[in-house]
């Protein structure tokens, strides 16, 4: 079975076929038609030549019947025209009258046969075709025979038969062809609403849950497929939609309580307690916070269309982290390109990347030294430290999440470097890590430029 | 100095009220917009410490309305979602700052001075790190007590470094701040001022340090 790709060639082929096969038909009927009729005309003429003459036959007094042809008719049924032919016949079947050279009948002639018959004889290499009337004369019953030869048949009629192909069989092909032509078109009209339809649908995405595909104009045929696609997508956004308020609800479930824990401890009458607390609970919200980044990134989808500044988003993170830097006696510098550069990505997730590396560096850095933020013009931002460096076995395990190098070490969750690998997946960047001589790191984040 | 602070958590409500009195202001907690939109239109208050979930309806709703009022009352988001569609709404609805939750009580009440000191809403008492105090009223900076003479790009550059304690000012902030926005200023003209009076305040034994960020800004810090 032939699969077909489209409903416009499935149109076509079948269609193709039928034409020919309706071609191949149409010009038979038309043909059987044709001949039909001019067989009727033959039939009728060579009645009425019988019947005329028979009024030319009449019955002497002895009983014996004569033919008296008038001039005109003696010449259409001479020998030297051929191409009429007569006889008449008497009820022992015996030839009365003949045109024939041979005094011979022109079709056998059968007692039982009705008053008109139309027949057809082969006489020599050529066929005669007529009728044979049966008539009463002076009480004897002659059967009067008239016949064409069809080797001598008339030009005009042998005319029309042989050119019908030529003059009429050809117009149903074209006929036929403008019929395709107007299908295709209607068809090419009826599917118009369903490629305005998968125009809208380009645009679905998780950035854009809210369209749906319009059901007004499309095909009544079609409409169910479109309904159950916008139902679909219904339940879609839905899902997406209760996967972001679980995040915000589970944020704020959890954030009010240790702000409250917060509030409490800072207003505790014994300050050092509250100190040491302070910091259990800092760290507390330092995880949750970024539990909750991890969730909130795992829903989350980059709007194709949003774009950053690479170089005022790393400044915003510097100045962000310059302060925790400085009190660990620690610096922080931005170097690199000046003017803004435009990368795609939304502010907040690359903001949120670069201030995690950030954070990660000024951990490590030994304390004296700078970490530095290096923007490159072709859309990467590196993060540069003097800590200890990555060694070759851990640079995969890094990036995973709740991985430490050192767990007894405080102020780090482990999940700071697999946050940046997310954001970085989310916007199609890529992640380098080098070593720095003679101590130290570089991870460089390269995302996707934009030319201004 | 009266503050209005709107938080549907009773204990977080009590405990922030609490806080701020101990800081020396004068507190009212209320748990619903619809109150918190009438208390509004009758009461003055310094400032607008608000939660965005609230029990009936959400606190940007009545920030709006707030700022539809032309009401031009400091207001201090608290956000426990953090989440950056929270950040760009609460902002352009005309939040002045925001703090997401957890924070430090110590925190709420430097950002919050930080706004009531903003030109407009008087605060009159003079900012201070360690030795050194700047009083915002006569722009009058002091070592020791010891008023000291100043020039006047000095003495702005101080005010500015003094308002934003604890936070990188950046070099264009700088910039705006001693020239305005017009101007043509010389590329290395802020860092001259800079130099110039970091190198005044050690001469008079300022404990302070003015650190340059490189790229990013300055920051001024009690000495180490």
């Amino acid at each position: 079975m032939i699969r077909f790709q489209s409903i416009i060639s499935r149109i076509v082929i079948l269609h193709v076929v039928a034409v020919v096969i309706a071609s191949i038909f149409m010009s038979l009927a038309l043909s059987w038609l044709l001949s039909y009729a001019t067989n009727n005309i033959h039939n009728e003429a060579m009645q009425e030549q019988a019947v005329t003459v028979g009024q030319h036959l009449s019955a002497r007094p002895d009983g014996r019947l004569e033919l008296n042809l008038p001039l005109d008719l003696l010449g259409l049924y001479s020998q030297a025209y051929g191409r009429y032919l007569y006889a008449v016949i008497d009820d022992q079947g015996r030839v009365l009258f003949s045109s024939l050279a041979d005094h011979a009948a022109l079709f056998p002639v059968d007692a039982r046969s009705s008053d008109v018959e139309f027949l057809q004889q082969r006489r020599g290499d050529a066929t005669v075709s007529g009728a044979s009337i049966k008539k009463t004369v002076g009480g004897q019953t002659v059967w009067i025979q008239t016949g064409e030869n069809l080797a001598n048949r008339d030009v005009l009629i042998d005319d029309i038969v042989a050119d019908f192909y030529k003059n009429v069989g050809w117009i149903t092909l074209p006929i036929l062809l403008v019929l395709l032509i107007a299908d295709i078109a209607i068809f090419r009209r009826a599917l118009r609403p369903l490629w305005q339809a998968s125009e809208i649908a380009r645009d679905i995405g998780p950035t854009r849950t809210d369209l749906r595909l319009p059901t007004e104009e499309i095909p009544r045929e079609v409409r169910p497929l479109v309904s159950a696609i916008n139902l679909a997508l219904d339940r879609l956004e839905e899902g997406f939609r209760i996967q972001r308020d679980f995040t915000a609800d589970a944020a704020h479930e959890l954030r009010t309580p240790l702000s409250i824990l917060r509030t409490r401890l800072d207003t505790l009458e014994d300050k050092q307690i509250g100190q040491a607390l302070r910091k259990d609970v800092d760290g507390m919200a330092h995880i949750i916070s970024q539990l909750l980044d991890i969730a909130e990134l795992d829903s989350f989808v980059v709007d194709p269309d949003e774009k950053a500044d690479l170089r005022s988003v790393t400044a915003e993170v510097a100045e962000f982290v310059a302060p925790l830097a400085l009190t660990q006696g620690k610096d922080v510098a931005l170097l690199g390109e000046t003017e803004p550069v435009w990368v795609k990505g939304n502010p907040e997730m690359l903001s949120r990347a670069i201030r995690n590396l950030a954070e990660n560096a000024i951990n490590h850095t030994a304390p004296g030294t700078t970490v530095e933020f290096f923007i490159d013009e072709n859309g990467t931002v590196s993060v540069l430290d003097r800590g200890p460096g990555v060694a070759e076995h851990e640079r995969n395990l890094i990036f995973q999440r709740f991985w430490r190098r050192d767990r007894r070490k405080a102020g780090s969750t482990g999940l700071g470097l697999s946050i940046v690998q997310r954001i970085a997946e989310l916007h199609s960047a890529t992640i380098t890590l080098e070593n720095r001589r003679p101590a130290g790191a570089r991870f460089s984040l390269k995302f996707i430029p934009l030319r201004p | 100095m009266r503050l209005l602070v709107v938080e549907d958590n009773e204990e977080l409500a009590e405990l922030l009220a609490k806080g701020l009195r101990t800081a020396g202001y004068q507190v009212d907690v209320l748990s619903t917009v619809e109150e918190a939109t009438s208390v509004l239109l009758t009461t003055f208050y310094a400032a607008l410490i608000l939660d965005l979930g609230l029990p009936d309806g959400d606190g940007l709703a009545l920030l709006r309305e707030i700022r539809h009022r032309n009401n031009p009352i400091p207001v201090l988001v608290l956000t426990a979602r953090g989440g950056l569609h929270d950040r760009v709404h609460g902002l352009r609805s005309g939040a002045d700052d925001y703090l997401v939750k957890p924070f430090a009580l110590e925190e709420l009440i430097a950002r919050l001075e930080a706004q009531l000191r903003r030109p407009g809403h008087l605060l009159g008492s003079a900012l201070r790190i360690a030795n050194l105090e700047f009083d915002t009223r006569n722009r009058q900076a002091s070592i020791d007590d010891q008023p000291q003479l100043l020039s006047a790009r000095e003495t702005a550059v101080l005010e500015l470094l003094m308002r934003s304690k604890g936070r990188v000012v950046s070099k264009k902030q700088v910039e705006d701040h001693i020239f305005g926005h017009s101007g043509e200023v010389a590329s290395n003209a802020i860092e001259v001022y800079v130099h110039r009076l970091r190198k005044q305040l050690s001469e008079r034994g300022a404990k302070v340090q003015v650190h340059t960020i490189r790229g990013v800004g300055y920051l001024i810090a009690e000495e180490k």
